[in-house]
């Protein structure tokens, strides 16, 4: 029983930072932690360690309450035990992420870069705390290793009672010697049965499991307070807008096809160039001559041969004449960038150029809108598509 | 009391033996053939035949059906005689039951070849076979439980338990996901459309893993490993707590493998709940097969049969375990598709199935040959190079598959996704390169295993005669007042048949029946209209060439896969497709809302030759499709076919059919002229452009208002 209450201050002095930890993240409102996949795996690597380390530690109470271990102890002077030491060092452990989590959430929001999904000192940290585990089991190995082996010099043969002890408080075996008591009188072919107790751990864990999922079904299909998948998409695309619009604000980035202007540096233009080879060439060639999608070195555009309009048509696609839109994989600066590789192809005259297509552009019209029908941004999305194509051919 | 003389077949086992070898040889061959076309496209030898889309089927199944099931039979028909004592029940029986399993894996690997495909996986064999595989399904039970009724022993053991559950289940999930309309000898068309057919084949996909990869070997384990390490098994009671524990949970958690898709919420969660309250009747397996060694420890040392098993025993607990972290969404979400999945199916095929059917051959071998192994030095190199195998080839797929997810999931701070696809596919290639080395170590072992067997065979002489003896059965049984509750039910083979059959039918029951009868499960959309006749006849090629293995069809709700790929896949989109196209694994980008997203021409130069389109493309070309011409004749059946399946085609629509698909197909053969392409408007092609075309399109309007 005493072990019993040593236990129990263990599990409460691992709960309370615990609880401290999430009663911090819901005070802050970033319970999106818990929807982080990366933090979630790296939480139940800590509980699933500190869990063994738990385990650990009663089996090594087991050990250390047996016979040999007090005979060992007899001679030796240092009577603080290595259990207690342990268990000292888990509880120091513990302390040490309650104090470390009050600062966490001040912390990251001076460190602004992610990793999966994570801020970094949250990564870091819970990188540390899962090395500080490894080696406090390491630790924990060692001595324990040590004993046996100590054992083994000062009392042979005992070892082997040790090792069934450690695996019989896990598993609540009969040991082996004396598994005869609980030996089934049937005979399969040879094959005898015993009748040892289902392990604990086992038995509770399946226990376990089985609230995990009654839980699991109220949170979300009694109760409702999880997010279903649908509830939780509206929320990502919400929370990705606002981020990115934070971060447009202040970015340079910031073009659209109104404010498109022609880029004239050369760090641009070759940028341009590496993008429209990467995504460009398969369907208008390396050179801009065209092969399925149409020649752009000529002066003939379907779609408009304006820096505004080649931008509006790699932003949005033409997607009924095969041109996919590229917003979501280009940033708007980059699609200036290619456009403005676009236009330094005029006229280079490449081989196998493709015959012209569309209506012919002049250049000088630059300046003046090209086309009479200026559509406004808002509309511009929602295109009615035969129209702009029979504008497209006039 | 009298001792009755008997006499064990030996020879049906050693015929199962020796089909386990030369079909997991066979198997691992194509599986690594497939693994290397990943990186070197080029070694499909240009030929439709050995293309990726129809040998990675070929590879499942070989490994699946022929190499573990050989496997299992062979140590079924060993371990339920002598657990019995008794003969099998009929030699005729054992003789049909061998000879047929192999005409199936043999009819089996001829069509997928030929593109023969119910493109539903590891459900690809094509309707005849499957009443062939009922067929001799039902031999084997036949035999089975005519020995258990002719048995000399009271009590059946846990081994037959799972043998049992094993026959009964199996029989259950191959016939109801089987259901299929045939239109023509070689082909035919799923009985379900869309979420159903989703439902059903992963109901039953997931099961074939629990019922013939799982339960079958964990009978085996219960015979083989207590027999090898001559130690008492360690639980009476967990054996029986994990296998009725066991079969309940299992048939549950098939819609774990479609989280996040169109499938209704309630049942992905009933997925996922499930797969969670599997790791302890999964671990239960486990812990009383290595604690059955306590104290024999040295033995594993010894005997390189035992080391074998201690590993294959590890790998299912692994495996056991990861199942149920891949079902949390969480992590779903981020290894679905991709090639953690690979690896995590491997560690249990390569550990679990692999490893303990190389454990009991070489135990198996020498006994039936009374002789000794070979070579034990060599049994020892396999065991290593098999492990070294194993890890070579989990851990890169582990990794790659983790980078990917990550790689299709960033977004720039701008908003952009920063890579696309083709980075992504580019990136993984050396641990494609590491996988394919990890497989062909794995293979190199079992060729050692091959010939270190071989060569007990030559020295040794077959027992063909093995002789026990055993008092018979009488009368009535009284049982004692000491008796365990569940000692009834182990004298009672048919009850432990029924109530086996009762448990597992419930998960799927529950699980069908709303899909199927409450019709806010897949709301309609009027927009989505059954595909044209030429459409359909390219979605029957894109399912003979297998496309579904390496391309998915279904957008989960995600902003990185909705900027990717279009507006998320809806469950009302897929009720005219028999079968389901949904795919589980992305080699290649998502095809859901391909339709419109590029000419006709670049579909046809892409198929041509895939890296002119998309310069770092592992697709393999599909030139066959310029020349071979659509088979025009299957039309009509075809749509007759979907019209008894409910597709609302108009009444007597089949006798226009033939033109509606002409006229499709010139439409576009006239548009790929003008890009300069000349081709016939009869050939394949055309038919697979125009299905290509139509995808996701139906509701796309809507999808974009909606976005608005």
């Amino acid at each position: 029983m005493k072990n019993l209450n040593k236990i129990k201050s263990l599990v409460v002095a691992v709960m309370l930072p615990a609880v401290g930890f999430c009663q911090d993240q819901a005070a802050n409102g970033s319970s999106t932690y818990f929807s982080n996949a990366l933090f979630l795996t790296l939480l139940s690597i800590i509980i699933v360690l500190a869990i063994v380390i738990v385990a650990f530690s009663s089996a090594f109470k087991n050990i250390a309450d047996s016979d040999f271990l007090l005979n060992k102890y007899v001679n030796k002077k240092d009577d603080s035990s290595s259990t207690t030491r342990n268990i000292t060092a888990i509880i120091l452990l513990f302390s040490s992420i309650a104090l470390m989590a009050q600062e966490t959430t001040a912390v990251a929001k001076v460190d602004n870069s992610l990793i999966g999904g994570l801020d970094q000192f949250t990564f870091y940290f819970m990188c540390f705390v899962i090395f500080i585990e490894l080696l406090v089991m390491g630790l924990m190995f060692y001595q324990f290793n040590f004993l046996v082996r100590t054992n083994i010099v000062a009392k042979e043969g005992k070892a082997k009672k040790a090792e069934s002890k450690i695996l019989m408080s896990l598993t609540d075996a009969v040991a082996v010697e004396e598994e005869a008591s609980i030996m089934l009188d049937h005979d399969y072919d040879g094959i005898k049965e015993l009748d040892n107790n289902l392990p604990p751990w086992w038995k509770y864990g399946f226990y376990l499991t089985i609230l995990v999922g009654i839980v699991y079904l109220i949170n979300f299909h009694v109760i409702g307070t999880g997010d279903l998948q649908g509830k939780e998409y509206e929320k990502e695309m919400a929370q990705a807008k606002i981020d990115v619009d934070a971060f447009m604000k202040t970015s340079a980035n910031n073009v659209d096809e109104n404010s498109v202007k022609l880029l004239a540096e050369a760090s641009d233009i070759s940028t341009g160039k590496d993008l429209f080879i990467a995504n460009c060439a398969a369907c208008h060639g390396k050179l801009g001559e065209g092969t399925v999608g149409p020649n752009l070195t000529d002066d003939y555009w379907v779609h408009g041969g304006s820096v505004k309009d080649i931008f509006k048509t790699i932003k949005y696609g033409w997607v009924e004449k095969g041109m996919k839109a590229w917003k979501e994989d280009l940033s708007p600066m980059q699609i200036a960038q290619v456009t403005s590789f676009i236009k330094t192809l005029r006229g280079t005259n490449p081989p196998n150029a493709k015959a012209p297509l569309g209506d012919l552009y002049k250049e000088e019209a630059t300046v003046a809108p090209s086309d009479s029908t200026v559509v406004k941004n808002d509309s511009l999305q929602i295109q009615p598509t035969i129209d702009s194509l029979s504008a497209g051919k006039k | 009391m009298e001792l009755q003389k008997f006499q064990y077949d030996n020879k049906t086992v050693k015929m199962f033996a020796y089909a386990t070898i030369l079909w997991g040889l066979v198997g691992m061959l194509v599986g690594l053939i497939a693994a290397v076309q990943l990186y070197l496209p080029s070694s499909n030898f240009s030929l439709p035949y050995t293309t990726f889309g129809r040998i990675r089927p070929l590879h499942t199944n070989a490994v699946i059906f022929a190499f573990v099931g050989n496997g299992i039979f062979m140590g079924v028909y060993y371990s339920l005689q002598r657990l019995l004592k008794a003969r099998m029940f009929s030699d005729l029986l054992s003789k049909i039951h061998f000879w047929g399993w192999q005409i199936i894996i043999v009819l089996a690997a001829l069509t997928l070849v030929l593109g023969k495909t119910t493109g539903k996986e590891y459900a690809e064999l094509e309707w005849p076979i499957d009443i062939l595989i009922t067929l001799i399904w039902v031999v084997f039970g036949w035999n089975m439980f005519g020995t258990i009724i002719r048995r000399r022993e009271r009590h059946l053991y846990v081994a037959i338990w799972f043998y049992i559950a094993t026959f009964v289940t199996v029989a259950m999930l191959h016939i109801v996901n089987s259901i299929e309309i045939p239109v023509s000898f070689w082909k035919s068309y799923s009985w379900y459309a869309g979420v159903q057919d989703a439902l059903v084949q992963w109901w039953y996909g997931h099961n074939a893993v629990a019922f013939f990869l799982t339960t079958p070997y964990l009978g085996l384990m219960y015979y083989f490993l207590p027999k090898i390490a001559q130690r008492p098994v360690y639980s009476y009671r967990l054996s029986i707590i994990h296998f009725w524990a066991l079969i309940f949970l299992y048939i549950w958690a098939g819609p774990h493998h479609l989280l996040y898709t169109a499938v209704p919420d309630w049942a992905q969660s009933l997925g996922v709940v499930f797969s969670v309250m599997l790791i302890a009747p999964s671990w239960g397996g486990m812990i009383n097969g290595l604690l059955t060694l306590r104290g024999a420890w040295d033995r594993v040392r010894d005997n390189v049969g035992l080391k074998f098993l201690v590993v294959a025993v590890t790998a299912y607990g692994m495996a056991t375990f990861e199942g149920p972290m891949l079902s949390l969404k969480s992590v779903s979400a981020i290894a679905h598709y991709t090639d953690w999945i690979v690896a995590h199916v491997h560690v249990g095929a390569l550990g679990w199935n692999g490893f303990m059917t190389f454990g009991i051959l070489y135990w198996l071998i020498p006994r039936l040959f009374q002789t000794k192994l070979y070579s034990e030095k060599l049994a020892n190199m396999h065991f290593w190079i098999g492990t070294l195998g194993i890890v070579l080839y989990a851990v890169p797929m582990y990794w790659a598959g983790f980078m990917q997810s990550s790689m299709w999931k960033d977004f720039t701070p701008e908003g952009q996704l920063k890579w696309q696809f083709m980075d992504t596919v580019t990136k993984m290639i050396p641990f494609y390169i590491a996988r394919s080395v990890g497989g062909a170590l794995f293979l190199a072992g079992a060729i050692m295993m091959t010939y270190n067997l071989i060569k007990t065979i030559k020295v040794g002489t077959f027992l063909e005669v093995e002789e026990d003896e055993a008092p018979a059965l009488k009368g009535e049984y009284h049982s004692h007042s000491t008796d365990h509750w569940h000692r009834w039910i182990e004298r009672k083979p048919i009850q432990l048949m029924i109530v086996s059959l009762v448990v597992v039918a419930i998960g799927g029951l529950i699980e069908f029946i709303p899909v199927f009868l409450v019709k806010s499960n897949i709301p309609t959309i009027a927009s989505v209209k059954p595909y044209t006749p030429l459409e359909l006849q390219g979605r029957d090629i894109y399912i003979r060439e297998g496309c579904y293995t390496c391309h998915s069809q279904m957008i989960r709700p995600f902003r990185s896969e909705t900027a990717r790929y279009g507006e998320y896949s809806k469950a009302g989109e897929f009720v005219y497709d028999h079968p389901f196209q949904w795919g589980s694994k992305r080699t290649g980008p998502d095809l859901a809302r391909l339709g419109g997203k590029y000419p006709d021409s670049w579909h046809y130069n892409h198929m041509v030759d895939p890296t002119s389109m998309s310069p770092g493309s592992i697709m393999p070309p599909y030139p066959w499709l310029l020349e071979d011409q659509i088979d025009g004749n299957s039309t009509i059946a075809k749509i007759k076919a979907m019209q008894r399946l409910g597709v609302p085609y108009p009444e007597g629509y089949d006798k226009i059919a033939v033109k509606d698909m002409e006229t499709q197909a010139k439409q576009i053969a006239d548009n790929l002229k003008k890009d300069g392409i000349e081709t016939l408007a009869d050939r394949e092609i055309v038919a697979l452009i125009a299905y290509l075309q139509r995808l996701g399109k139906d509701i796309k309007g809507e999808g974009l208002k909606a976005e608005k």
